[in-house]
């Protein structure tokens, strides 16, 4: 399989945008659930457009430019996005119009601005491209669906190159509408202490993560994506461990050739046990990293894991801030992912080095 | 007259979220769209929007729509001859 990621953009709750910074300031929050750092949006989109915009489009648009840039490409083959909420932000201020105004007299722009594919359109609109857009919502495997089709379209000779992306957006209400069935912690905490707090549920963020991928590998190429699987709800440990084996296997690869192992947990007492009986019961002497304490969890949150990889990857630097188990040893060149939401969508993502 | 059109420019400033805009900002004789403030169709409609929700009032013949949307002051005058 050839997909280089050439190019990536990070919109996060970290300083994640630009090369300067690799998770070296990282920003410690006492809240309840994390926010992205808002970018300076007026040097990357008109001001005439951007009144119009909601956050989750400033950032994906923001996210997207950067990746764009980075690869030297104005006008991918294919735009595909992942997002398992999409425009919550302007869903709600339409269906508040709705209940405020008696079904009537409605705002258009919400309206338009809430469907899950505007994304992808307004950064189709933007270059003026219209080549094959499509948007992914399919819950905690959002993402992955997208990557999924991204890497076939690249396999088969249908686009030399395309631009995907991971979103979601988190706001006040959609949140507490999320911790009513303990999916997330009530209680401020401290994002940096997430593996030791006990509340119930995760910490729950937001980001935009984009990236290039192309079928060449270029100058300032990142990272090679190898391989994604996915499987619905695993009855038990031992299956995941037996998906794990069978992925490695397929990819010619030992449980030792493994460099780091990026992990999913986002501080939920009673499913990190899914993570921490992977890395105690299979990955025993691998190093291990996890990510949500600074991106947060949320549907396409592994597109952030994603991220983290390709950086990792192509700087051959570890950050100690993601280090769950000690990273001694080479610059990783097989780093794989193994993310789950809910204990009911997980997914592997390997990367190699190019 | 000057109290409506001071209103006006504080509602459209609101409801099209021209951000970095103020009142004073705009001369209410300018042009809403094209070189003016440069608003778009989307803009039209949540102008009509607006004038039905908090003036009442409701544009029967959409033809009318570029006469009483030419400007602030256009639109402040058909509000002042149809408010009852």
């Amino acid at each position: 399989m050839k997909a280089y990621i050439n190019g990536i953009g990070a919109v996060s709750p970290q300083n994640t945008l630009g090369k300067e910074h690799f998770l070296d300031d990282v920003t410690a929050v006492e809240e309840r659930y994390l926010q992205i750092l808002k970018p300076d949006y007026k040097t990357y989109i008109d001001p005439k457009v951007l009144r119009r915009m909601s956050k989750i489009v400033r950032m994906s648009i923001v996210a997207a430019r950067t990746a764009l840039d980075e690869a030297g490409i104005a006008k991918p083959d294919a735009i595909i996005t992942g997002t398992g909420m999409g425009c919550q932000a302007d869903t709600e201020k339409f269906l508040n119009a709705v209940l405020d105004n008696d079904e009537a007299l409605l705002n258009p722009t919400a309206f338009i601005q809430s469907t899950h594919n505007t994304m992808g359109a307004q950064i189709a609109l933007m270059q003026a491209n219209n080549h094959y857009n499509l948007t992914f919502v399919n819950r905690g495997f959002s993402f992955e669906s997208a990557l999924l089709d991204g890497l076939m379209l690249l396999n088969e000779g249908e686009v030399l190159n395309l631009l995907l992306g991971g979103i979601d957006e988190i706001t006040d209400e959609s949140w507490l509408i999320s911790t009513k069935n303990d999916m997330y912690k009530v209680e401020p905490l401290n994002n940096l202490n997430l593996l030791n707090d006990r509340q119930t549920g995760g910490l729950s963020g937001e980001g935009a993560n984009f990236f290039v991928l192309s079928n060449q590998k270029g100058i300032d190429t990142y990272t090679r994506i190898s391989g994604i699987e996915t499987f619905y709800k695993p009855k038990n440990s031992g299956i995941i461990q037996e998906k794990i084996s069978n992925f490695l296997k397929k990819h010619e690869l030992d449980l030792k050739d493994i460099d780091l192992v990026i992990l999913g947990y986002n501080g939920n007492p009673l499913l990190d046990t899914v993570y921490s009986e992977i890395e105690n019961r299979l990955f025993i002497y691998q190093p291990t990293a996890y990510f949500k304490h600074l991106s947060g969890e949320y549907d396409t949150a592994v597109s952030f894991a994603v991220w983290l990889a390709a950086k990792i990857i192509k700087t051959g630097i570890v950050p100690e801030v993601v280090q769950k188990r000690k990273y001694t040893g080479r610059a990783p060149k097989n780093v794989l992912i193994f993310n789950h939401v809910r204990n009911i969508y997980h997914s592997l993502i390997l990367l190699q080095q190019a | 007259m000057e109290e409506l059109i001071q209103k006006l420019k504080v509602q459209i400033i609101e409801q099209l979220n021209l951000e970095d805009m103020e009142p004073d900002d705009i001369d209410e004789t300018d042009p809403l769209f094209g070189n003016g403030l440069g608003l778009d169709s989307i803009d039209a409609l949540e102008l009509i929007v607006l004038l039905e929700k908090e003036y009442g009032i409701k544009i029967e013949n959409p033809k009318d729509g570029q006469k009483i949307f030419y400007s602030i002051k256009s639109m402040a005058e058909f509000i002042k001859s149809h408010q009852k």
